[in-house]
């Protein structure tokens, strides 16, 4: 039998930046901006739409006087994400499980 | 990029080709490899030709090192502003530099208090010890191959004098640390050119 997909995974741009955030330690919303070639607004959403699942951490500070954004991924977020990729396997894979 | 539904294989492949991005983006420029080869060299080359031609050139080379640390941090702290995101190995590795660092110094004050010829041994195998670790964690062959050319050369010079120790120590700034710049620079440029 199929496992459901995660909705809040199984989006372009929220997908996106999750494996982004997966293969670093930290990252600022520029960098994710640039990675994923989205708009800001959009991208703003969806890192909240993340963050409201409680998949990344997101800390507004100040670096040389300019707000900054930074964005990590928590530990419920990395094992939504392992969950996610088992189930695409297995899609993938039907007979494989 | 929108926010819309996608088919699993599209999931795949983005996962895929987000995790290949953020592993492209962890680009060392080489900068402080190279310096710190360069400087190694040199300054083994100098105390070879001390001992060779029998001169003194009235002060310790080696100094060099600590006047070159200052460089060094001002660029490592430059590129750690510049920066966009934080690798997951970056800490680690900053420990390990750290470690080496702390361990040439205290051997090099050691040499100085005892006048101990006989640890350039030791020195060049600890020039291995960081440099095979940055390879092995980035998968960075030439330092791989860099660090375990210091331990084979430091075996090596067990049988050797000080004299032609010095010579070993300046192949050890190559392989270990200007070789592997080089080729980091040059990388860097590569890839600067193919975002222009």
């Amino acid at each position: 039998m199929f496992k459901d997909l995660d909705p809040i995974l199984h989006s372009q741009l929220r997908l996106a930046v999750i494996s982004l955030l997966i293969s670093v330690k930290e990252a600022e919303f520029t960098f994710l901006k640039e990675k994923t070639n989205s708009t800001a607004g959009n991208l703003s959403v969806q890192i909240n739409k993340l963050k409201d699942a409680g998949y990344i951490e997101v800390v507004k500070q100040f670096k040389d006087n300019y707000p900054q954004t930074v964005c990590k991924i928590s530990a419920k977020g990395i094992e939504a994400f392992e969950v996610y990729v088992n189930a695409l396997k297995s899609y993938m894979n039907p007979g494989g499980e | 990029m929108k926010e819309q539904q996608f088919s699993t294989e599209e999931s795949l492949q983005l996962i895929g080709e987000m995790i290949g991005k953020a592993k492209r983006s962890y680009v060392s420029k080489g900068i402080a490899s190279i310096v710190w080869g360069v400087l190694i060299i040199f300054c083994s080359i100098v105390t070879w030709g001390q001992i060779e031609f029998k001169i003194d050139i009235g002060f310790d080379i080696w100094l060099l090192l600590l006047l070159a640390l200052l460089p060094q941090v001002y660029f490592a702290v430059k590129e750690k502003r510049g920066k966009k995101f934080i690798g997951h190995d970056e800490e680690t590795m900053h420990y390990v530099w750290i470690s080496f660092t702390v361990c040439i110094f205290i051997t090099s004050f050691y040499n100085s208090r005892w006048g101990g010829e006989s640890s350039t041994t030791l020195i060049m195998m600890l020039y291995g010890i960081p440099t095979f670790i940055t390879g092995g964690i980035f998968k960075f062959k030439p330092m791989i191959i860099g660090g375990m050319t210091c331990w084979v050369i430091s075996i090596f010079s067990i049988y050797t004098p000080f004299k032609t120790d010095m010579l070993l120590m300046a192949a050890c700034g190559l392989f270990a640390w200007l070789i592997p710049g080089i080729i980091l620079w040059k990388r860097y440029k590569k890839q600067q050119q193919v975002h222009v």
